[in-house]
């Protein structure tokens, strides 16, 4: 064992004088690894941060809610078929509620875009989300302060409104925005609630830069039929897949469709996500590896041939080293050790590259930070790239003849 | 020293003799070539005692080379034997006659054979990093001891392209030196120098015999082969004669 090392030792400082004797030639011929670990680091990290993300995001949805709207989330259906479908009418709700065995609790949600100000602040692109008053059982938001509003001000359409974390921060820098009136589309409204902050839904959707108005109250304010709408239907988390089938089946009668017609409503569920994101995240993670493999591979032969190369050309040292002593083992590995010095400085490289590309995406994208596991796996992959490669030149080294190769010119 | 006398060499003994350094009995290494039989050594016996200083000489094809392999351990013979400070080498795996090669042999070859990227210490070491362990800095004194042997201590940092072909062959017999071998093989270690140069290394030969170190030349230089007080002419694969220098030429 302490000869291993003393020999691992020696080997070393052969294999760095050699790599910084052919500087140029050792970083070319590294450039295929770099790239290789460069997109599986990089990959594993993205994805694992797409997760974490999707995993949050999906919170906001919660298992045990469906939802009946136009458009279905995991697409499947031509556009154009979706697109003729009639929207949603927002009264099927009590009958959804009186019909569907499964159905706990029906909320209603409409919303668009809107601005909102206060005096002087203002506050653009606001999400106005319009809801009954139940909808705090089919979603996860929560009031951080003040109130909820209550089911007889939604019948009374009041001008009542509850601000999102941000818009609150955003109207009401240095003032408590309770009890104050701002005001959006030439409404007034009094502000009673301030909403927990959320964070983003898939990194994208920021739910604390919305605002929360009654549903009556938002059906009279804004005429338009534009805008997201939905029936939101709380059900028992053991029972969803059956409680998806009947919803589909009350949805149905209420529109009077035919047997043979297909849906022209989507009932929609996390699961319809989490599928969707799976198959992604596989593509995703199916490209890497093909362009991990790749330039692996390409890399690999780029080392094994850099190998050859250097074998040929230290002939003669080798015959010297060999006549002086050096045992097969001695000469193999050196040899090997100078590949996996190449592939293991070509894997730190495109590690700190990854990283640094990964601070990048964590800084203005989403959030991504490499694990040890994936920086510990890209390191062992290049050692192993680099014993693989190197393999059968150090091999051939260590086989030559010393009388042979003394007379090598 | 008036006379010179001649005597055949002695027959090899069964036994391995404590005071015979080599000892080679009926050695042969015949290669096939295609269907023909070439003898590159026919039945050679030898024996060389500690301190001798002995030249092998010989035409081109008289199988001189390969003699020298096989006492160099770098080849192993097709028949016979060969023992090696009472070690029998005939017989050896590639590992075990490297590791005999490290312990018992010091090459100094023609061209010189340096690591062209390592300077003169870095050379000298060398032996010792494959001799089971030696710390970094007692190998590092033992090849400074070695340099300053044969003259190079203001020399030990340089690189082989930085020193003359003579201080270049100094480096190789430092090298040769350092592991205190039973054996110091030369082969041609004046061909690729100046005559000057050339006698300055022959000096040092004489210098490291009269030390106590048994040395074995392989020339075709006759006034080379005169420093020694054996020389050993092959022909043909065989010895051919094997005679006492009787007046030793000086440096």
């Amino acid at each position: 064992m302490k000869h291993r090392r003393y020999f691992f030792n020696e080997n070393l400082k052969i294999a760095l004088a050699e790599l910084w004797a052919n500087k140029m030639r050792s970083l070319l011929t590294a450039t295929g690894i770099v790239i290789g670990i460069i997109a599986v680091t990089l990959m594993s990290t993205l994805i694992a941060g797409v997760d974490g993300l999707f995993e949050q995001s999906m919170k906001f949805l919660g298992k045990d809610v469906v939802y009946i709207e136009k458009w279905p989330w995991g697409g499947g259906e031509e556009w154009w078929t979706i697109r003729n479908r009639p929207e949603i009418d927002m009264d099927l709700a009590d009958k959804i509620a009186e019909w569907s065995d499964y159905a706990l609790s029906v909320a209603k949600e409409r919303g668009r875009g809107a601005d909102l100000t206060y005096k002087e602040m203002k506050s653009e692109g606001i999400f106005v989300n319009g809801v009954t008053a139940n909808y705090l059982d089919v979603s996860t938001v929560e009031v951080e302060y003040g109130r909820w509003f209550t089911e007889p001000e939604d019948r009374t359409y009041s001008q009542v409104i509850l601000l999102g974390y941000e818009v609150a921060k955003a109207l009401f820098p240095n003032e408590d925005p309770l009890d104050k009136e701002v005001h959006m589309g030439g409404q007034r409204y009094l502000v009673i609630g301030i909403l927990a902050q959320m964070g983003k839904f898939m990194g994208l959707q920021n739910m604390d830069t919305r605002v929360v108005i009654p549903f009556n109250t938002f059906e009279k304010n804004f005429h338009s039929r534009w805008g997201m709408r939905r029936i939101a239907v709380k059900v028992p988390p053991d029972h969803v897949d059956e409680a998806i089938e009947d919803l589909r089946g009350v949805m149905r009668i209420l529109r009077q469709q035919k047997p043979d017609e297909p849906d022209n409503f989507a009932v929609n569920q996390q699961q319809a996500f989490e599928q969707q994101y799976a198959m992604i995240k596989y593509s995703i993670g199916g490209v890497g590896l093909v362009i991990t493999a790749l330039s692996l591979l390409v890399g690999g032969i780029g080392i094994a041939n850099i190998m050859f190369v250097s074998v040929k050309e230290r002939t003669r040292e080798i015959g010297v080293r060999k006549a002086l002593g050096a045992k097969k083992r001695h000469i193999k590995g050196q040899f090997l050790i100078e590949a996996v010095v190449i592939t293991g400085v070509a894997g730190v490289v495109g590690l700190l590259i990854a990283a640094g590309l990964s601070w990048v995406v964590n800084e203005f994208v989403f959030p991504a930070r490499m694990s040890f596991f994936v920086a510990f796996m890209a390191i062992a992959l290049s050692v192993i790239v680099g014993v693989v490669a190197g393999w059968t030149p150090a091999r051939q080294a260590a086989n030559l003849d010393p009388i042979e190769s003394l007379r090598y010119e | 020293m008036s006379d010179t006398h001649t005597k055949t060499a002695t027959t090899a003994t069964a036994r391995p003799d404590s005071d015979m350094l080599i000892l080679v009995k009926d050695l042969y290494k015949i290669y096939e070539l295609g269907h023909t039989e070439v003898r590159a050594l026919d039945g050679v016996s030898l024996n060389i005692e500690k301190n001798e200083y002995v030249s092998i000489m010989g035409p081109s094809g008289s199988g001189k080379s390969t003699l020298m392999n096989l006492i160099g351990c770098l080849d192993t013979p097709t028949k016979g034997e060969y023992f090696l400070d009472d070690i029998n080498v005939a017989h050896m795996s590639d590992d075990e006659l490297a590791a005999v090669r490290n312990r018992k042999i010091g090459f100094v070859f023609q061209t010189f054979n340096l690591l062209p990227k390592s300077t003169s210490l870095r050379n000298v070491e060398l032996p010792l990093i494959y001799n089971g362990g030696i710390p970094a800095d007692a190998r590092r004194s033992l090849a400074e001891e070695a340099l300053r042997r044969v003259g190079l201590e203001s020399r030990m940092l340089h690189k082989p392209n930085e020193l003359s072909g003579g201080q270049r062959q100094r480096v190789a017999v430092a090298r040769a030196l350092v592991n205190n071998p039973a054996i110091i093989l030369a082969d041609e270690p004046t061909g690729n120098l100046d005559s000057k140069t050339g006698e300055e290394i022959m000096t040092l030969f004489d210098e490291l015999h009269a030390a106590g170190n048994t040395i074995i030349l392989v020339t075709h230089e006759e006034h080379i082969a005169l420093h020694a007080n054996r020389t050993i002419r092959l022909l043909d694969g065989k010895i051919a004669t094997d005679v006492r220098n009787g007046d030793r030429l000086k440096g």
